[in-house]
């Protein structure tokens, strides 16, 4: 069966700060904004896989129905597409809102994709999102970099990891 | 025309066909290109960790980029782009940000350029070279190929912060492919996604994203992809087969980055342009059409 809006929210209390506190993390859009046209759910990627769809998602988070959305794997599934940016005429981003919830997860020390932390680990030892790969052809001959006659990689230097560390605690 | 270039992580560290192709095909259309002193993430994969990290992280490339002295600087992956041309857009209008953003590029003796403008591989050749001068370069037309484009999702949208190319009907892409003799197809499933955001948390649902775009465009007849994204790529490339499984279907359709094939129409040689290392069936395609 499929839990609709209206029955998470007799369920839920709102959370007045959190809510505060997503909505302050965004930048230029407007969540509040939204009047619930759906053209942001009509465009999304994502949909198929969505417990509660974009519209929904900006919905709950003016109400302030925030913790079911940060304990959820909602706010991981989307594909970033930028179509509900594009197509608002509310300037209401769900895209933005998204982001700024995964944001305050983090911060919430809930529960985030092991994926996301690891990459900021490693940008935070080579200032790179990954290890240099190394790869085949499709006759299998193993190649890297130099074989192929790239340059190498110029790296950050020390003090970079210094400043990355001030910008994640919000410099 | 000299143009500060800024690869990102994914190419430099993964996706050498484009960084070769990309080499390759600039210079002899006039576009020398200038590697930045040091390169980091553009902050795009932890955009859902830290939106100031993110900030901070791509300010500093954009910083980098006009310690060179130029003010073009080429981006080729799309997502690099995008956060770029966020944080750009943002610290052009948010002073308190900026103010934050130019303390902490202090500490490294970097600053904030004035002035600097954003290209991407599509938007350069296609505004900047232009078409005229690409189609008259060309020794090896490809006539005869019909193929279609994956703009992508990040080089279009959101229009409002200025993109490569327009979000609802882009059209750079193809006419680019034209100008080289190839046919396009116009197709509904287009602007779709390829996926790649979600390989790492949701890998079913991405693969068969991918995989139901290469079935709709076997559908058409086309006989290749053009994209000019390398996470596109990996999606409709590398992990081609994957993405034809999660579909239940065996697919098989060659992709090209851009600048792969206007280095074979420039007359490149095809291993300076990393064609081996495309997964896809892009060497049957050359040979069945060039002969070589």
């Amino acid at each position: 069966m499929k839990v609709s809006l209206k029955d998470l929210m007799t369920m839920a209390k709102p959370a007045a700060e959190l809510r505060l506190k997503a909505l302050c993390k965004i930048w230029e859009a407007k969540p509040i904004n939204c009047f619930q046209c759906m053209r942001c759910t009509s465009g999304c990627t994502s949909l198929k896989l969505l417990e509660l769809k974009p519209h929904e998602i900006v919905d709950l988070v003016k109400f302030g129905f925030i913790d079911e959305l940060l304990a959820s794997d909602i706010i991981w599934t989307c594909a970033t597409c930028l179509k509900c940016k594009e197509r608002c005429p509310q300037k209401a981003s769900p895209y933005d809102l998204i982001m700024a919830l995964r944001n305050v997860t983090v911060e919430q020390e809930a529960k985030v994709p092991e994926f996301y932390m690891n990459t900021v680990s490693q940008i935070l030892e080579t200032g790179l999102m990954q290890n240099v790969q190394k790869i085949t052809t499709r006759t299998m001959e193993p190649l890297d970099r130099e074989k192929l006659g790239l340059p190498k990689i110029a790296l950050a230097g020390n003090k970079f990891k210094e400043c990355l560390m001030k910008a994640l605690g919000g410099a | 025309m000299h143009v500060a270039v800024f690869w990102g992580c994914r190419i430099l560290t993964e996706h050498y066909a484009y960084e070769m192709s990309v080499r390759e095909v600039m210079p002899r259309l006039g576009v020398d290109l200038v590697d930045l002193k040091s390169t980091t993430c553009c902050g795009d994969p932890i955009k859902s960790v830290s939106d100031f990290a993110v900030t901070f992280l791509s300010a500093r490339i954009l910083a980098e980029a006009g310690k060179t002295g130029l003010t073009d600087l080429l981006v080729p992956c799309n997502r690099c782009h995008l956060t770029l041309s966020e944080t750009k857009y943002r610290l052009d209008r948010d002073v308190e940000t900026l103010e934050k953003v130019e303390a902490l590029l202090g500490e490294e003796g970097l600053k904030y350029p004035d002035e600097l403008r954003i290209w991407h591989t599509i938007d350069l050749l296609h505004d900047a070279v232009n078409l005229k001068e690409i189609a008259e370069k060309v020794k090896i037309p490809l006539d005869g190929f019909k193929l279609a484009t994956h703009p992508g999702c990040q080089i279009i949208r959101p229009s409002e912060i200025g993109r490569a190319d327009e979000s609802e009907m882009p059209k750079k892409l193809d006419e680019l492919v034209k100008a080289l003799g190839a046919e396009t197809v116009d197709y509904s499933e287009k602007l779709d996604c390829c996926g790649a955001a979600l390989l790492a948390t949701h890998q079913e649902t991405a693969l068969s994203l991918a995989g139901t775009k290469i079935k709709a465009l076997l559908g058409y007849d086309v006989e290749g992809l053009v994209v000019s994204c390398p996470e596109c790529h990996l999606m409709y490339d590398a992990r081609q087969e994957a993405a034809s499984t999660a579909v239940g279907g065996k697919l098989k359709l060659p992709v090209f980055y851009y600048t792969q094939l206007l280095g074979v129409a420039l007359g490149v040689e095809h291993k300076t342009l990393g064609l081996d290392l495309n997964q896809s069936p892009v060497r049957e395609l050359l040979q069945k059409k060039l002969g070589k």
